[in-house]
């Protein structure tokens, strides 16, 4: 593995340099957040920020997305041809929960017999250039008890590390190699690697919050039926918040939107937490109120994805627990059905 | 990288009524390309994305069998906005189909054995699928004796009722339709479908039954199929959950931790056991 030392202060202009030449989405500060936007000219990438407002999922599966198109003609709507295809790309500044993210997502989207050829493009073109978490930056950052840990390199292409004066430059896969020529040739010293494993301990000793996550398991096995499903949604909103915020839910829609002679079918981020998400056309809806909506949330986090893709789908983030309006806690629901 | 999402392009080139309501109509399709038709390799039991471009799609199971080759069928009920559009189209009408979707009902282990199949409504039409590739000459010796059983509310509803006929006189089909309620002009029988499964009673010895129809009936034919000694395994049916992408990436037809578009829609009783109840 190529590794790499460089000056803290050159970061943002290697970043900016790449930027170039190349499409880079990196953190930006815009209004009163931190978040992923193609870097233009002039913008500063930000380094020193806790962790974006929104995963950066939406970067290979984006909120809204143009599947196909289709025209009118006299014999009717005919198809005409498929989106656009993917430029490489660099995403830098990824966390180590959000570019673990991808390794979830990909046992969905980039499954053997389907393929879902929008995301797989884009995520085989683009490098991920994550920042180690030295400090977990929230108090809600739960990543050790998933899976994860403040310098997971689960992944990413290249890792970087801040070991103090200096950041240690991880060339991790051959996509990420790609980038070497950006990082000058100060190869990192044995030193700045034992200020690394220091570092990776002491940042994971530092995570506050721990929930049994894997713990669960067993009760969800046997307890789709449970008065515990009766205690934690009454208070939720079903605004979605949690799911579009979280970086590996999945969930879309797809529809067609027609204007003239022209048409496109695009997909849309969905969310089990809406009523309709499920509705059927006939009135039916398997999952009638808001309680069999978080009973599903739960399970296809810490049961259902573990039995079809054996992970967690949960990278430990704490954007749910953060931005939810009535403060539903996923921590909680996790700790509370580890004490039935 | 095949792109799962895109429909082949296919021509409406006759739309049968199958029902004097008019809302059940049964359109049939052919590839405007060939490759297409060679992909489209389906085995009864599948379903398929209908694509109207500017409306959406709806899935909707494949109510032809593979031995019918040239084209392929799907009986649609009037309901949403895809199938109010589907109803609206003319024959030589250009649209879409995505698939063939889903495992199917389970030819290989059917093979060798008496079928009984139970059919209530329009959720025959995945049962025409079977019941014709049974029949078809070369695979008639493969499966045992066939049964059948087919209600509808009315006789105005019972669809496919040239192919009925044509079934009735088959001296290798023992066929059993009825109707909640007949008319004056009705001569068959009368009674629910579990009654006239009761009625039947067809062995359970070697024999799998595969039923299909509205949750009503099925949860009052289960009950005879276990009296007459059928077990788990050998019940098997076809569930339904609202579905978009087909292919077990857009999250909404789960029950429990299977994708009813990827897994399903087939499930055996006692695969359905192990299942949640969210369906």
């Amino acid at each position: 593995m190529e590794k790499r030392s460089i000056k803290k202060e050159t970061l943002t202009g290697i970043i900016k340099k790449i930027a170039g030449e190349m499409r880079v989405f990196a953190p930006v500060k815009e209004e009163d957040g931190v978040f992923f936007r193609v870097l233009g000219e002039g913008v500063e990438p930000q380094i020193n920020y806790a962790n974006t407002k929104n995963a950066p999922k939406n970067i290979f599966f984006p909120r809204t997305e143009k599947m196909m198109k289709y025209t009118r003609t006299d014999k009717g709507m005919e198809f005409v041809e498929n989106g656009e295809e993917a430029k490489d790309a660099v995403l830098f500044g990824a966390r180590p929960c959000d570019a673990r993210s991808f390794v979830l997502l990909d046992r969905l989207f980039d499954q053997e017999k389907y393929k879902d050829p929008y995301y797989v493009d884009k995520r085989e073109k683009t490098v991920i250039l994550t920042i180690a978490c030295v400090h977990p930056p929230y108090s809600t950052c739960f990543c050790t008890s998933v899976g994860g840990s403040p310098t997971s390199e689960e992944g990413s292409d290249v890792m970087l590390t801040d070991v103090g004066d200096s950041y240690l430059v991880e060339f991790l896969t051959p996509k990420g190699e790609k980038l070497l020529k950006y990082f000058g040739d100060t190869q990192a010293d044995a030193d700045a690697e034992a200020k690394k494993k220091e570092i990776a301990e002491k940042a994971a000793s530092e995570i506050a919050s721990h929930v049994p996550a894997k713990e669960i398991k067993t009760f969800l096995d046997e307890n789709f039926e449970h008065p515990f499903w009766d205690t934690i949604h009454q208070k939720c909103l079903a605004c979605g918040t949690c799911t579009f915020l979280c970086p590996t839910c999945h969930c879309f829609d797809i529809s067609d939107e027609v204007k003239g002679p022209d048409g496109v079918r695009i997909r849309n981020w969905d969310s089990c937490m809406f009523p309709m998400f499920t509705m059927e056309t006939s009135g039916h809806n398997p999952r009638p109120s808001q309680k069999e909506r978080w009973r599903q949330r739960t399970m296809h986090k810490f049961k259902y994805y573990v039995d079809m893709f054996n992970a967690i789908s949960c990278v430990g983030c704490g954007r749910c627990v953060m931005y939810c309006p009535v403060n539903i806690d996923i921590r909680k629901i996790v700790t509370d059905i580890s004490k039935l | 990288m095949q792109n799962p999402y895109i429909p082949m392009p296919v021509e409406v080139i006759k739309i049968i009524t199958e029902v004097d309501t008019k809302d059940i109509k049964t359109f049939r399709l052919a590839f405007l390309n060939k490759e297409d038709e060679e992909r489209f390799k389906y085995t009864p039991g599948q379903f398929a994305e209908l694509s109207i471009y500017g409306k959406g799609e709806s899935p909707i199971g494949i109510a032809s069998s593979p031995t019918q080759p040239g084209y392929i069928e799907f009986t649609v009920q009037k309901a949403g906005v895809v199938t109010s559009a589907l109803h609206a189209m003319e024959e030589g009408a250009k649209m879409g189909v995505r698939g063939p979707l889903g495992n199917s009902w389970p030819i290989e282990y059917l093979e060798g054995k008496n079928i009984v199949i139970v059919g209530g409504g329009f959720a025959f039409t995945t049962l025409r699928s079977l019941l014709n590739y049974m029949i078809y000459e070369e695979n008639r010796k493969r499966f045992g004796k066939i049964t059948v059983v087919y209600g509808a509310r009315s006789p105005g509803l019972l669809i496919y009722k040239d192919e009925l006929e044509a079934w009735g006189k088959r001296d290798d089909v023992n066929l059993h339709v009825t109707v909640d309620k007949g008319d004056e002009t009705w001569k068959g029988k009368e009674g629910f479908v579990p009654a006239v499964c009761e009625e039947v009673a067809p062995s359970s010895e070697n024999a799998v039954t595969v039923i299909c129809g509205p949750p009503v009936m099925i949860r009052f034919t289960l009950p005879v199929f276990f009296n007459l000694g059928f077990s788990k395994e050998n019940i098997i049916t076809s569930l339904e959950m609202r579905m978009k992408c087909g292919i077990g990436k857009c999250g909404r037809c789960n029950v429990g931790n299977k994708y009813v578009c990827k897994d399903g829609p087939v499930f055996s009783l006692a695969e359905l056991d192990q299942l949640t109840k969210e369906y």
